[in-house]
């Protein structure tokens, strides 16, 4: 059963592929959806018999499928395994993977490419499972790999606009330049640890034996990984404009998968990373420096996906601050609460623009609360949730994080969180006045929504508002159920209760003020951010941070790549070659003047010729004497 | 039956070319001879795979036969892992190269091709020096008239520029080659060319430097390494499809199987002083080639570049002597042979389509032609290393075998996972997706061409999903003669 999970999507994204390319233009609604939405189902059910499975026993499931590779001390098993940590994630994966295909298959329904849209969709889905499950490193870099490639499939997949290739080029070069990084940790701990096995499992026992800065350099790369995949600083740029895709994809992409494989892979090394705390606290302030960055920018952005792309990115960087400081458990738990919350709000936001027939720019909606009730007061959850407003989702997981920071005595991070905590506040809620509340500039005429598009919402709402119960922590009367099925090696740091009680109120506090603060500006009259100071200029073009990479590494590689062409192969090499000829041809030149056809030159050559034979005849060889 | 096999396998499409020259056979027959020369070949050399012990220490199926005695050449052939891979190589491209020229109605090109496959088999089997020198330069004669015949833009200056920088290099094997045969005669007193006899020769340090450097000279050009290829990308902009296809899959391969084959059989002591260099070449070519491809808006040179990169990993990984770079400069040979094989043909169909294989005006085939698209992105994805398929276990494994060398030529060579990639995906931008520029109209594949690329796909997966289904075909012998090769040198230290 577990290697039907992995195995099924990538069978059904070959036959969706298949299908769709025997005759691409035929429409095959029924078809498309039946396998493409089912395999998905079906996984779903085996994932929960899975957990049930694994909740039940305690035991990790193994399965072996067969030898990848065999070379030398290389020995890699294309196995997978399903213990506490993998489950947990391929349980959320799979259900919200599965609410997402649903919405998807409304969304989508009258493309032209729905059959390939699915393909990609599936295909994006085993390569996340593969990622999860996968049993030793280079299984995982795989799966890794693939959801790069299938995300670059599906960013790009509105592929006559040039611009949507240009973000789905720029995502993945950017992942790949984290999985640059990625490729050498795993490389470099592959040899450190050669001929001791390469399973998670193998290197769990013997990751003693490497000494710790060779320890530390190989967490580092792994985590330039994750920077890419989970768009951290400075690798973040491909996020936002991963937003040329279809709504279904941002959801995807954003919520359960692939963002959160960076976070994941951490967790997945703890053994590793619990070696060098060092390393860790560097990984925490990334995360806290991303979060901090992505909350402002996304305070001035008007694209109501652009808004949720840097919201992804902050959020993010709260797990990251989490799994730095070894609080790995609550780093997956804060995964766990934002794969709702954020679905929700992608999927939201996706029925709006459809809606408003492809409108994204939110200060051009308004007074939709009325008219899109459902959507108003599902969003209004995940927003609630987001924030950290309890008792919804997001409030328990956000604060177990930032109470690891206080208590582990790093003010500084913590002090970051809190603030993020208050703008994410602000700028969630601009979003929801300035959409629902606010009065429109103009009607609009609304496009009506299938149900499938909005069903899904109300699980995810339900989710948004019951799932932060599985994570409630001792001060407020639970017992972090998540965190002691987990068992992961977390840093505990003993903290009063009371202190507890002072650091959430203050963060709901802060939350408080920050919605209040988005009422008072953007409830009832919104105005779009304007460029008028040197500040919002900057902070409006985000930091000009991707004109700095163009100038900075685009620009010279560009430079460098005519330099070679223009300046090296013509005037170097070939002039090497031209210049050879040319003393050839200049030789040949000379030797013609020899040959000039007058007779009294030929008797001179025959006369010299005939002495010099001579001389040596008499002179070396003593002919004559 | 199995005695001859490998005289077979050489000699089968020159003596049917000869056969339908001979009578003059009309172009409907030399097709039919053509094709089935190649799924003879093809038999042939499966045949002979169901034969093959992967675990022998020894080279298989030798033929000996003295050939011009007083001189000690030798009419000697044989067959190990490696000559192997590169045979199947050959065999199993062929008949699809076939495919692609059906239409062709030029009765040279036809001829040509059969004296191609002779050229390039005959030089992956041949164990007598001389032997091997002749047919690595047959091979050239037939590529020469192919650029210069029925090639395109300035194909007789390109034609005579590969000759000639080409002819340099075999001139000077040549001068290596009857250099170590002389000085195996003032040992033996017997005239001698065969790789058994000549290796076991113990060189002067100083002799031996300069003879290796003629072999080098003429490996480094084939392959090309960064500073002697000024002649890749003219000849592979001008030659036409097939010609391109062996020249990246086969003959480019053919200079890293010298250097193996001959390089380190006569010379492997000698290797450590030019180790260095190589390496430091190679991985300059690795980045250079590929940094050179972005701007290059001709999609077959950019692809000569980028096959030049490529083959300076192989290079590098050949060069880096542990069991994970050999694997995987092994295992890049097949992948890479078949990747760029499908892109060559690729291109060959786009300037079929439009005419133009310019990038900038390509654009918008996405659009008209679905099925197209996917085997271009596929192709080119997997020259990018896409996992999945067999380039990505090739790099992986070079990359591992690199950081089992050094920090630093590790940290180079993963920079493959960045150089391929920048040129590759702003291509299939400008080339597959936006809007159509061009105004022909853009047809997809047919069903020939389907059949004719799907194989390819197919390889490549398999290559990619289960490398292990490969790998032990050839691993036992690649770590034999890898041990022999390190007790050589380990013991020269």
């Amino acid at each position: 059963m577990l290697n039907l999970i992995v195995i099924l999507p990538f069978f059904s994204a070959l036959l969706l592929a298949l299908i769709y390319l025997s005759n691409p233009k035929q429409k095959r609604y029924q078809l498309y959806t039946t396998i493409g939405v089912g395999t998905i189902l079906t996984i779903t059910l085996f994932s929960l018999f899975i957990l049930l499975e694994v909740v039940q026993n305690g035991k990790t499931l193994h399965t072996t499928l067969f030898t990848w590779l065999s070379l030398g001390e290389l020995q890699i098993e294309l196995a997978f395994r399903a213990d506490k940590l993998s489950v947990v994630m391929i349980s959320f994966i799979t259900f919200i993977g599965s609410l997402i295909h649903i919405y998807a298959a409304g969304y989508m329904k009258d493309d032209t490419g729905y059959g390939k849209f699915f393909s990609y969709f599936n295909l994006f889905m085993g390569s996340m499972l593969l990622l999860v499950l996968a049993n030793n490193p280079i299984i995982m870099f795989i799966g890794w790999e693939l959801v790069g490639v299938s995300s670059y499939l599906l960013i790009g997949f509105y592929h006559k606009e040039s611009a949507n290739i240009t973000a789905a080029n720029k995502a993945f070069i950017l992942n790949r330049v984290g999985d640059f990084g990625f490729i050498m940790g795993i490389a470099l701990l592959f040899i450190s640890l050669e001929g001791s096995g390469f399973s998670f499992e193998d290197i769990e026992a013997n990751i003693f034996s490497i000494d710790s800065e060779k320890l530390s350099l190989i967490g580092i790369l792994l985590f330039v990984g994750a920077m890419g995949k989970s768009a951290q600083i400075p690798l973040y740029v491909w996020l936002p404009d991963a937003m040329a895709g279809p709504t279904p994809v941002s959801a995807l992409i954003h919520a359960a998968t692939m963002v959160t494989a960076g976070v994941y892979m951490v967790s997945r090394y703890s053994f590793l990373y619990e070696q060098i705390p060092d390393v860790g606290v560097f990984i925490a302030y990334i995360g806290a420096f991303s979060a901090l960055f992505a909350a402002i920018i996304a305070s001035y952005q008007s694209d109501i996906k652009k808004i949720l792309a840097y919201s992804t990115m902050s959020q993010l960087g709260y797990m990251f601050i989490a799994v730095g400081l070894g609080a790995y458990s609550s780093g997956i738990f804060h995964v766990f609460t934002h794969a709702f919350f954020k679905a929700l709000l992608f999927m939201g936001a996706g029925a709006v623009i459809v809606a408003l027939h492809h409108e994204q720019n939110i200060f051009k909606m308004g007074t939709l609360k009325t008219k899109l009730k459902l959507i108003y007061i599902t969003m209004f959850i995940a927003t609630l949730a987001i924030s950290g407003i309890p008792p919804f989702a997001g409030f328990f997981s956000k604060d177990a994080i930032l109470v690891t920071a206080f208590a582990s005595e790093h003010y500084t991070l913590w002090a970051m969180g809190s603030l993020t905590a208050g703008l994410t506040a602000f700028y969630m809620f601009r979003l929801i006045f300035t959409v629902f509340h606010a009065q429109a500039k103009k009607e609009h005429s609304l496009q009506s929504l299938p149900k499938s598009m909005t069903y899904p919402l109300v699980v995810l709402a339900f989710g948004s508002s019951v799932a932060g119960f599985l994570g409630v922590n001792s001060a407020y009367g639970g017992d972090m159920l998540i965190n002691s099925f987990l068992s992961l090696p977390d840093r505990v740091h003993p903290i009063s209760h009371t202190t507890e009680y002072i650091l959430g109120s203050l963060n709901v506090l802060l939350a408080l003020g920050g919605m209040g603060l988005a009422y008072k500006l953007f409830a009832k009259n919104p105005k779009e951010p304007q460029e008028s100071t040197i500040y919002k200029k900057i902070v409006i073009n985000k930091f000009y941070i991707d004109e700095i990479y163009t100038v900075l590494i685009i620009k010279p590689l560009l430079l460098l790549s005519h330099f070679i062409a223009d300046v090296l192969e013509k005037r170097v090499f070939d002039a090497l070659i031209d210049t050879t000829v040319w003393l050839y041809l200049g030789a040949s030149k000379q030797f013609i003047k020899l040959q000039n056809a007058k007779v009294r030159y030929y008797a001179l050559y025959i006369l010299s010729g005939l002495s010099f034979i001579s001389l040596y005849l008499i002179f070396k060889l003593g002919v004559i004497s | 039956m199995m005695a001859n096999i490998l005289t077979t396998i050489i000699f089968l499409p020159l003596s049917v070319a000869l056969f339908l020259g001979l009578f003059r056979a009309d172009l409907k027959l030399l097709r039919i001879g053509a094709i089935l020369s190649s799924l003879g070949t093809l038999g042939l050399t499966l045949l002979l795979l169901s034969h093959f012990n992967p675990e022998a220490t020894q080279m298989q199926f030798v033929v000996n036969h003295a050939w011009i005695q007083n001189a000690g050449m030798h009419y000697k052939l044989g067959i190990d892992y490696l000559s192997l891979v590169i045979l199947l190589l050959i065999t199993f491209l062929m008949p699809l190269l076939y495919l692609y020229m059906l239409k062709e109605s030029r009765k040279g090109y036809w001829y040509n091709m059969m004296l191609l496959q002779t050229g390039v088999t005959g030089a992956v089997l041949s164990l007598d020096l001389i032997l091997f020198y002749l047919f690595w330069e047959t091979m050239l004669l037939p590529i020469f008239v192919m650029i210069g015949k029925y090639g395109s833009s300035m194909r007789q200056y390109n034609s005579m520029k590969i000759l000639l920088i080409t002819v340099l290099g075999s001139m000077s094997m040549l001068f290596s080659i009857l250099y170590i045969g002389y000085i195996y005669f003032e040992t033996h007193a017997v005239w001698s060319f065969a790789l058994s006899d000549l290796s076991s020769i113990t060189f002067q340090a100083r002799t031996s430097i300069w003879l290796a450097a003629g072999f080098l000279l003429a490996f480094a050009i084939k392959i090309p390494l960064v500073g002697f290829h000024t002649w890749m990308a003219p000849a592979y902009g001008s030659a036409p499809t097939p010609a391109v296809v062996i020249m990246s899959a086969i003959m480019a391969k053919l200079g890293i199987y010298g250097l193996w084959r001959f390089g380190f059989g006569l010379f492997s002591e000698t290797l450590k002083f030019y180790e260095p260099t190589i390496i430091v070449l190679a991985l300059i070519g690795l980045l250079y080639y590929a940094i050179r491809a972005i701007t290059e808006t001709n999609l077959r040179r950019m692809f000569a570049y980028s096959s030049g990169s490529h083959l300076s990993l192989i290079a590098l990984g050949l060069f880096l002597s542990n069991i994970y770079a050999w694997g995987g400069s092994l295992y890049f040979i097949i992948t890479h042979a078949i990747a760029s094989a499908g892109v060559f043909m690729m291109i060959g169909l786009t300037y079929y389509r439009f005419k133009t294989i310019q990038i900038d005006e390509l654009g918008g085939i996405a659009s008209s032609a679905p099925i197209f698209t996917f085997f271009f992105a596929f192709f080119a994805l997997s020259i990018a290393g896409l996992p999945g398929t067999g380039g990505f276990v090739a790099e992986l494994l070079i990359i591992i075998g690199a950081f089992k060398e050094s920090f630093i030529i590790g940290l180079f060579t993963a920079t493959t996972m960045l150089s391929a990639m920048v040129y590759i995906f702003w291509m299939l931008q400008r080339t597959l997706f936006g809007v159509q520029k061009n105004i022909c109209e853009f047809k997809d594949l047919n069903k020939k061409e389907i059949l004719m690329l799907s194989p390819l796909v197919i390889l490549l997966l398999v290559t990619g999903i289960a490398p292990s289904l490969f790998i032990p075909l050839f691993e036992p012998q690649l770590s034999i003669s890898l041990n022999e090769i390190l007790t050589l040198t380990q013991g020269a230290n």
